[in-house]
């Protein structure tokens, strides 16, 4: 209704003075009374959209066998109170054994990530280690969306009890908590110049510092958290645009290649296509490089395909993050322009893509206690063929009916 | 470091409420442009500094 006032008040200043008269309309106090009030009334329902994408929470019922909850706050407590600081859900079978962190959401703008941590985290029992789930690594980000971009702010997912929302985040911290960006962005400590846009950028600011930037310091506690918990393996999940050759792949840390390499094997020859890449030295700030270099852990990235953030793709709805069907893409896909296979029909939906997740992660645990017997992990959640099947509802339960001590907020 | 960003971080807040008050002058006190066009232009520029000094975007 406002934008109309607005439209309304351009029109009757371009219609009312006629030709002939050239006399320009001289404004007075009310009309400009009447500019600020409809500005205003239009500041406050951007704002109220705006505010309620800071302030949203998803729920997610964890599964019985959690044990603790950390925050990195932690690990770096000049992150308390801030919106740097996010959970760790502990999962500690008390038989001794090694461990894996599992991160989404270090782009909160590729969703399957988080949605992959909270499905995890739903039903994961651990038998032997200890698995711990970082479901939103870049919390600050999850409170940003990008609606100049025309991107919705959440979306749901449906389930027999009803509707589960999560947040379409951003790509970076929100400004409210780091704000000017440098016209340059040098990264620390490799003091390699990288693009200034990528100074808010989690996967760009490991392994961070102590009293650096905001992105830095969630970055350092991170990393504080990978070495505190002597974290084993550390898997970093996301999603990326399908014309971008980094797709449907593991991208891994020179001592995480072995496992990476049987796991995609594996995979491509059982379940689905899996790539790998290894970590190049030359990429400073990556989770892939930074967490191995900087620690002891076995660091490997994965990338789904998120149809949705192609720059090519036509409205930017609800549907599309969810079913991945795009028809300009279609026509990418025809011409072989795209780096995963690509058709209208089927598009690439949630289900797919958090199924190829939670497997790519299950089968590098897999690997990595055939490598190293002493770091074994025995941990079990849904993978592929059950999502792909039942769809993520199925693996969703409904906070009403869960333990009130088992749902969260997050 | 933290302390030098963290000034700067909150300077940058006064100054978007500083130049959405100038905006803001510039609606109602102007001495060139006087049109209506130019009203809908000050009062639309007051929003996004308006937003940020409010925490809100
Ligand atoms: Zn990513």
């Amino acid at each position: 209704m406002s934008e109309e006032n607005t439209k309304t008040i351009i029109e009757t200043e371009t219609a009312a003075p006629s030709p002939k008269k050239k006399k320009r309309i001289e404004s007075n106090w009310i009309t400009k009374s009447i500019c600020l009030i409809v500005a205003l009334a239009l500041a406050a329902v951007a704002g109220k959209s705006f505010y309620d994408q800071r302030h949203f929470k998803e729920t997610v019922v964890s599964a019985p066998g959690l044990t603790e909850i950390k925050y990195l706050s932690d690990y770096v407590p000049a992150l308390k109170g801030t919106y740097g600081d996010t959970p760790i859900f502990v999962y500690d079978s008390g038989v001794e054994g090694g461990s894996v962190l599992y991160c989404g959401g270090t782009h909160p703008y590729e969703p399957a990530t988080s949605l992959s941590a909270y499905i995890m985290m739903e039903n994961i029992e651990v038998t032997k280690g200890k698995v711990y789930i970082m479901p939103q690594a870049n919390y600050s980000g999850t409170t940003l969306g990008i609606m100049g971009n025309a991107y919705p702010k959440d979306f749901d997912i449906e389930t027999e009890w009803g509707k589960a929302t999560y947040k379409i985040g951003d790509r970076t911290s929100n400004p409210l908590d780091q704000w000017p960006d440098n016209f340059t962005y040098i990264h620390y400590p490799s003091k390699q110049s990288q693009a200034y846009n990528d100074l808010r950028n989690l996967n760009r600011c490991f392994p961070g510092r102590l009293d650096g930037t905001f992105t830095e310091r969630v970055a350092y506690a991170i990393m504080e958290l990978i070495r505190n918990e002597n974290i084993d393996m550390a898997i970093d999940s996301h999603e990326a645009s399908i014309m971008y050759p980094v797709v449907g792949v593991y991208v891994a840390h020179n001592d995480a290649m072995d496992i990476a390499m049987m796991a995609a094997m594996d995979l491509t020859s059982t379940t689905f296509d899996m790539k790998i890449e290894q970590s190049p030295g030359s990429l400073k700030g990556f989770s892939h490089r930074e967490w191995g270099d900087y620690s002891d852990t076995l660091a490997v990235l994965m990338e789904t395909p998120e149809p949705f953030i192609d720059r090519i793709v036509g409205p930017m709805t609800r549907d599309l993050m969810l079913t991945g069907q795009d028809l300009f893409l279609s026509f990418a896909g025809k011409k072989g322009l795209t780096y995963v296979p690509y058709e209208l029909e089927t598009g690439w939906p949630m289900e797919v893509r958090v199924g190829r997740h939670l497997s790519s992660a299950e089968r590098l645990i897999y690997y990595m206690n055939m490598f190293f017997p002493e770091k074994e992990v025995q941990a079990t959640w849904p993978g592929y063929n059950e999502l792909v099947e039942k769809g993520c509802g199925a693996f969703l339960h409904n906070p009403e009916e869960a333990d009130p001590e088992l749902v969260f907020k997050v | 470091m933290t302390l030098v960003e963290a000034v700067i971080h909150y300077a940058y807040f006064v100054m978007a409420g500083i130049i959405g008050l100038f905006f803001l002058k510039g609606l109602f006190k102007r001495e060139k442009h006087k049109g209506l066009a130019y009203d809908v232009v000050y009062a639309y520029c007051i929003i996004p500094f308006l937003l940020r000094i409010l925490f809100i975007k």
